[in-house]
């Protein structure tokens, strides 16, 4: 039997894109095109990848990620002067969604990338002609690269997924300063996409002691010394995507690659994971859609299935899967738009990042540009920047509210799994080991982007009790060790005074960057 | 079935608890990876303490077992491994279908399991010859034999020794859960539904296809507590131990609240009889409950109850299918209607 999936049109889906046509075109391409990368390349392979996988945790399926690739999988977050599509978590949602609806397993390697990819959006353009351009060529070349962020450690898990823990919590790693730049050690775990990443963003404090003001993210180069992967997990679902431990012993990273501030990693997780939930809210819902486009597939046309469609207990089943689905959608779809076009919205339209969009990349691209738009005071700009057009406030708000979809979200995909698995029963078929998969899979999403339990406490935090979390970095900090000097300013051989010029902002739609 | 003194059954209880510890824990992995070795070995360890043929009176070589004794015994030895407890279960009733001379006939130490079969939609018996298919039926691959439990309008008891002509068993190995007791796709082609079991191809016996699917029920409820119980002492030791925001995990409220539940779900006593009524209500109870706490108890480990090593999540899927078998609890719901109406 070949499931489909629903056929209807993204408006029925969220009808609030009514008053969009624009957007509501813009998705519906976006959608088909992942459906056709679902259609022909995930769901045949789901269940042979996720047997593989069960069998040999490191099985990796490259030319999956390929055919990714071609249809675009890689590269809809990455802002469009980098080259990218310039999407928001809005198209991630939408893509993580269809994917799901196939293989949650094989969608998590390109949520995962994408999930790599978006401290670098709060970075700046910095990254554009850096690291970004480099994955979208590796993709032109047919030999795509994979990113991973990497924030969870064997001690510390809920822990870093929030500052005020953070000050309480056990961080083990450390990002040590060196001339030059910053020797990384320790160990990260958990991490989707680890072990065949070829470029991670990384969260490390620069003291362990005082974790919450000094955690800073950098991007690692994996094929960096000291940099190895000591173990790929045996997971219960989501199999495709390995989940790897990293080992980091004394691995250097220099300056220029540290993304945002020194010590700004805090707040910046906490605008990852706001952006980041929606699409896991997606990928729950896309997951209790691909059981429910079964379940339906199976009672319509198995001969085992003959008269259940006419049992009430049957329909009133079916009707509260579409009635948890539907809401578990405009959930996210709510905490996406509100992001989107709330708390980060005057981000995006801000005249200085529309304007940088129109530097020609070949400008962008010399030396002294690049140089500049690396050094402390394009970062404090594009902190600035950040205090002018959003408040903590919003962002507390819209953490809850992402934090909401992706609770809400997990909580329906075990639900609905599980309800269709117990209609079919054990004696079904094929589509027994289908949904078993599916509920499998389902429960990772209680658990990850920061367990449900946390998500709720964001949601008490902010939504309940209005408060406000440490969303934003300081606009002013002491740049610390400043008597140290930096790479760049090494290799400019300035020693420290990098060439200042009248700050043009520097974040590109923090998360999303269409200019 | 004269039962157990209240002294025979507490040490019985007492070995079955210790067997589970010592011999089935450490090796519920290699059971879950489908190793029929260790399931061999195990098998003969249950045997060597009469598990296998509990039910049957002493003078057939049986334990001569109480049906509440040896739902108490399968409890625990679920607490050490799910489908080794439904192995027993099967086997047990796979003899207690059967006359006591035929059971008896089956060699000690003889792993056959009971198969509960749909007439009509999965087999048929006409003309003395069992005909049809069963998609994945629980505990049946590598049998010595199966008794199959035609259930319908004209209930009926067959038993068919491993390797007679037209039984074919194939592992399924896309089963989920409770993988100690591995599933098997039968094919059942021109079965001799009247040969005498003591020629070792077959036998007929007759159908008590009610009292056998309580027992089946009763069984199964009495496995997914025994994961609930393991899900449960196995999330309090991690939640004690396992540290976050500067505290152990149990201080925080949403965790010590999952495991206060899964001790509010534990302290409701299974029925010490199976009824029919009494063992569907306990089957569909006791397995919501188990998969509701070992669900809870892999959010309690966080990512590495995701883990297979951790072996916790392995317990969310065997009691999934505690939900599933014998029958999908809404269809056992449908049943518990259907007897209070008539
Ligand atoms: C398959 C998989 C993929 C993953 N991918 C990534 C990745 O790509 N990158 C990455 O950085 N991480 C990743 N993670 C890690 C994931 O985000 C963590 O597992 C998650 O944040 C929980 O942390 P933990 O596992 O350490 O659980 P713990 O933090 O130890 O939590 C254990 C239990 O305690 C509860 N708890 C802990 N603290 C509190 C508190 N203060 N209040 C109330 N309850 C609390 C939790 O809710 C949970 O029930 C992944 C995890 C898995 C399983």
């Amino acid at each position: 039997m070949r499931v489909a999936a629903l056929e209807r049109p993204l408006r029925e889906e969220f009808p609030r894109l009514l008053r969009d046509g624009e957007r509501a075109c813009e998705l519906e391409a976006l959608r088909a095109r992942t459906r056709r990368f679902a259609d022909e390349h995930v769901r045949p392979r789901a269940l042979e990848i996720d047997r593989r996988t069960g069998e040999d945790p490191g099985w990796f399926d490259w030319e999956l990620v390929r055919a990714g690739a071609e249809h675009g999988m890689l590269r809809f977050l990455i802002p469009a002067p980098a080259g990218g599509e310039g999407g928001s978590p809005i198209h991630c949602s939408v893509v993580m969604e269809e994917l799901c609806a196939a293989c949650p397993g094989i969608a998590l390697i390109f949520g995962a990338h994408a999930l790599g990819v978006s401290p670098l959006l709060l970075g700046g353009a910095s990254h554009w002609d850096g690291v970004l351009a480099e994955l979208l060529d590796s993709e032109r070349a047919g030999s795509p690269m994979l990113m991973a962020c990497a924030i969870t450690e064997p001690e510390a898990g809920t822990d870093v997924e929030d500052p005020d823990l953070l000050r309480r919590g056990r961080i083990t790693s450390h990002a040590r300063r060196v001339p030059g730049g910053f020797r990384l050690s320790g160990t990260k775990r958990f991490i989707s996409n680890g072990s065949v990443a070829r470029w991670i963003t990384v969260l490390m404090p620069t003291e362990p002691r005082r974790a919450a003001e000094t955690l800073t993210c950098f991007l690692l180069d994996t094929r960096s010394e000291g940099f190895s992967v000591s173990r790929v997990e045996h997971k219960m679902g989501q199999r495709a995507c390995p989940a790897a431990e990293l080992r980091f012993d004394e691995v250097f990273v220099p300056d220029e690659l540290i993304v945002g501030r020194e010590g700004d990693g805090a707040a910046e997780t906490m605008i990852v994971l706001a952006s980041s939930r929606p699409p896991v809210g997606a990928i729950a819902t896309g997951i209790a859609r691909g059981a429910y486009e079964r379940l339906l597939a199976w009672l319509s046309e198995d001969p085992a299935a003959r008269g259940l469609l006419e049992r009430q207990h049957v329909q009133l089943v079916l009707a509260s899967m579409e009635e948890e689905i539907h809401l578990s959608r405009q959930a996210y779809m709510d905490a996406a738009t509100e992001l989107d076009s709330g708390a980060l919205g005057r981000v995006r339209s801000d005249p200085s990042v529309r304007a940088l969009g129109h530097v020609p990349a070949s400008i962008r691209r010399r030396a002294r540009v690049r140089r500049w738009l690396a050094s402390e005071r394009a970062r404090d700009a594009t902190v600035a920047l950040l205090h002018r057009t959003t408040s903590e406030r919003a962002l507390t708000r819209s953490l809850a509210l992402s934090s909401l979809a992706k609770a809400r979200g997990a909580d329906v995909a075990m639900r609905v799994t599980g309800a269709a698995l117990e209609l079919v029963g054990l004696r079904a078929g094929p589509v027994r080991a289908e949904l078993e998969k599916l509920w499998r899979d389902a429960k990772l999403t209680q658990i990850y982007e920061g367990t449900n339990q946390l998500n709720r406490i964001e949601v008490y935090r902010g939504l309940c009790h209005g408060e406000t979390v440490n969303c934003l970095p300081p606009l002013h900090r002491a740049h610390v060790n400043a008597d140290v000097p930096r790479h760049a300013d090494l290799e400019a051989g300035t020693n420290g005074n990098a060439p200042q010029r009248p700050v043009v902002g520097t974040v590109v739609g923090a998360v999303g960057g269409r200019v | 079935m004269t039962g157990a003194t209240a002294v025979e059954r507490a040490e019985l209880l007492e070995t079955a608890r210790e067997l589970a510890r010592r011999e089935l824990v450490p090796r519920a992995a290699a059971l879950d990876a489908g190793e029929q070795d260790v399931l061999a070995t195990c098998w003969r360890q249950l045997a060597e303490i009469g598990l296998d043929r509990a039910l049957l009176a002493e003078e057939h070589g049986g334990s001569g077992l109480s049906v509440s004794d040896l739902l108490a015994a399968i409890e625990e030895l679920a607490a050490g491994e799910g489908g080794i407890a439904l192995c027993v279960l099967l086997a047990n009733a796979a003899l207690a279908t059967l006359p006591s001379e035929h059971a008896a006939a089956i060699p000690g130490g003889a792993r056959w399991a009971l198969v509960p079969v749909r007439s009509g939609a999965e087999a048929t018996v006409s003309d003395g010859r069992l005909e049809g298919s069963v998609a994945s039926a629980l505990g049946a691959y590598g049998t010595e034999g199966v008794v199959f439990a035609v259930q319908g309008d004209r209930p009926a008891s067959i038993a068919v020794a491993a390797g007679t002509p037209g039984l074919e068993l194939a592992r399924d190995e896309a089963q989920m859960g409770l993988r100690a007791a591995p599933a098997a796709s039968i094919g059942l082609t021109g079965i001799d539904a009247h040969a005498d079991l003591t020629q070792s191809d077959g036998a007929s016996a007759p159908a008590d296809a009610g009292g056998v699917l309580a027992l089946l029920r009763a069984g199964t409820a009495a496995i997914a507590r025994g994961i609930a119980r393991r899900a449960y002492g196995m999330a309090l030791e991690y939640a004690k131990a396992r540290r976050q925001g500067g505290v152990a995990i149990i201080e925080h409220d949403a965790v010590s609240e999952m495991l206060a539940a899964m001790a509010v779900r534990l302290s409701c006593p299974l029925p010490a009889a199976a009824g029919a009524a009494a063992a569907l209500a306990a089957k569909v109870a006791a397995s919501d409950a188990a998969v509701a706490s070992t669900t809870d108890a892999v959010q309690v480990f966080g990512g590495t109850g995701y883990m297979r090593e951790t072996g916790i999540e392995k317990l969310m899927r065997d009691a999934k299918y505690c939900q599933l078998f014998p029958e999908p609890n809404w269809v056992a719901q449908d049943e518990l209607m259907r007897l209070a109406c008539d």
